[in-house]
């Protein structure tokens, strides 16, 4: 406490001790304006909003600089839902006291919040809104109005008044009466609430006369009227005396319902459990079972190409083995072989050849093979080669030119070396008039034998036919 | 009974947020304290001009 003549600290006299000014007077209105806060603390401890704006309204009035009483009256205006004159009364505060606030805090929480700030705002001004459209005698907009209103800020009790009052007018006692509770539990002594209700509640209770009237009647009944509509509600109503047989029918009726419930409940869900389960198996054993068709298939294919390769190994083992077989040819030779060391005889071995050579491709046979075959031809051929030069040149003595031929090839295939035979085969085609023949064959043996004697005709055969050399 | 006009009467508009600056500056914050200090600079104004006529 200070002095308001020098501003020095106070102390227990009643006059300064600095400049001597009388402060009893002064104190005393300072310890009212504290009395008032106290009072308007407690008032709002309980709920008496409007009676703490009262009393710290009081308190203010005595003393402008109760920083606490000014910033509790601005959280009782945010409470109840007065927000622009709680920010009006934080603003002052800060301004009387700039430091060590905590009106500092309720402001920078307000305005850190920018959308809140808005939205409070858009309720200020619907509210405003609202009131205006009643003033206007539009109601109904004022009503929608302030619905809009409180479903922004539910604890602004001017809104939840208004609307409770268009209710009143309309006659719709329990909507009024809802909108007036709600304003209690904001703001529990707040008089024209509590006027309200009062009036609310008058219009809700039945009237003396019909409750005296209803007294007489066996059934009691209260009647009211709400939203154009007469409530009749029947009072001291008692259940019927007879209630043991009618009980145990009750239980008995409740206990089969029950029981009904409880099948058509559980039972289906029983049902499509078993059958979600069976489902479930069936479809396991049904992967499982493509499973095994799919290893089924492989194994037969498995199977086919394993047949596939049996048959063609045994095809090749037959080629082996069977009749015309590698092995068989191999054993003709082999015969043919033995028989000619044997016997010596080379028209026998000279037919064995020729069949092998004709059941068998030499080329195809193995090295082995060729080379048995090729030494027993050359040791047979050139006294074969003789043999067919002599028959073939008897035909060619008789002009029997086409046998001569084969008899001369015979002998050139069995000896090459055989000249003569060579000479008189293409004799044989000139002969024959197989001219093309005949000037290849002159040609080979010219080309093979340059230094015969069989050179000097053989080039006057070919100039014959037309065929120049050297 | 409640009289819906007359009652409306005592509802008043809410102060937007724009006009809280002007709420503020226009607030009477005069209390009982200035009203002491005041009445007591007059008594002693009016003491020292009783005290300069005698």
């Amino acid at each position: 406490m200070y002095c308001y003549n020098c501003g020095c600290h106070l102390s227990e006299h009643d006059f300064c001790t600095a400049c001597g000014a009388d402060v009893s007077v002064y104190k005393k209105i300072l310890s009212v304006s504290n009395m008032y806060y106290n009072e308007g603390l407690e008032k709002a401890g309980v709920r008496d909003l409007s009676g703490a704006v009262n009393s710290l309204r009081q308190s203010l009035k005595f003393n402008k600089n109760n920083i606490e009483a000014r910033n509790l009256l601005g959280l009782v205006y945010f409470e109840l839902g007065e927000t622009v004159a709680a920010l009006s009364e934080w603003v002052i505060s800060k301004n009387l006291r700039p430091e060590k606030n905590i009106a500092d805090d309720y402001i920078e929480r307000l305005q850190s919040n920018a959308s809140r700030l808005a939205s409070i705002n858009q309720t200020i001004k619907k509210y405003n809104q609202a009131l205006a459209y009643c003033y206007q005698d539009s109601r109904d907009l004022a009503v929608i109005q302030l619905k809009k209103v409180l479903s922004l800020n539910p604890r602004f009790v001017r809104a939840h008044q208004l609307l409770a009052l268009l209710y009143m007018d309309g006659e719709q006692w329990e909507r009024a009466e809802r909108e007036l509770r709600k304003c209690m539990d904001i703001d529990r002594n707040n008089t024209q609430t509590l006027r309200y209700l009062k009036e609310v509640e008058r219009m809700l209770v039945p009237d003396e006369s019909v409750r005296q009237g209803a007294k007489r009647k066996k059934e009691e009944t209260v009647r009211y009227v709400s939203d154009n509509e007469m409530i009749i509600q029947p009072l001291n109503v008692k259940e019927p005396k007879n209630s043991g047989v009618s009980t145990l029918i009750n239980l008995g009726l409740g206990l089969v319902i029950g029981i009904a419930a409880a099948y058509w409940l559980m039972v289906p869900a029983a049902q499509s459990k078993a059958k979600a389960e069976a489902q479930k198996t069936i479809t396991e054993i049904s992967s499982q079972s493509d499973a095994k068709t799919a290893r089924i298939q492989e194994l037969e294919n498995e199977a086919d190409r394993l047949a596939e390769q049996i048959a063609e190994l045994s095809s090749e083992v037959e080629g082996f083995v069977g009749t015309g077989g590698t092995m068989q040819t191999f054993d003709s030779l082999l015969t043919t072989a033995a028989d000619f060391v044997k016997n010596g005889d080379n028209a026998a071995t000279a037919a064995d050849l020729e069949n092998i050579a004709r059941t068998v491709n030499l080329e195809e046979t193995s090295e082995g093979f060729q080379a048995l075959y090729r030494t027993l031809l050359e040791t047979i051929g050139p006294e074969l080669s003789v043999t067919y030069y002599d028959e073939a040149y008897e035909y060619f003595r008789h002009e029997e030119y086409t046998a001569a031929i084969e008899g001369f090839t015979n002998a050139v295939y069995y000896d090459a070396a055989n000249v003569d035979a060579l000479y008189f085969l293409a004799r044989s085609y000139h002969k024959n008039g197989d001219d093309g023949q005949a000037v290849e064959t002159y040609q080979k043996l010219l080309e093979l034998f340059p230094e015969s004697n069989r050179v000097r005709d053989s080039r006057q055969y070919l100039r014959e036919l037309g065929v120049t050399t050297e | 009974m409640i009289n819906f006009e007359e009652e409306l009467k005592k509802f008043h508009p809410s102060l937007e947020v724009e006009d809280a600056e002007d709420a503020i500056y226009n607030q009477d914050l005069t209390d009982m304290a200035d009203l002491l200090v005041k009445m007591l600079k007059e008594t002693e104004k009016e003491e020292e001009k009783k005290a300069k006529e005698v």
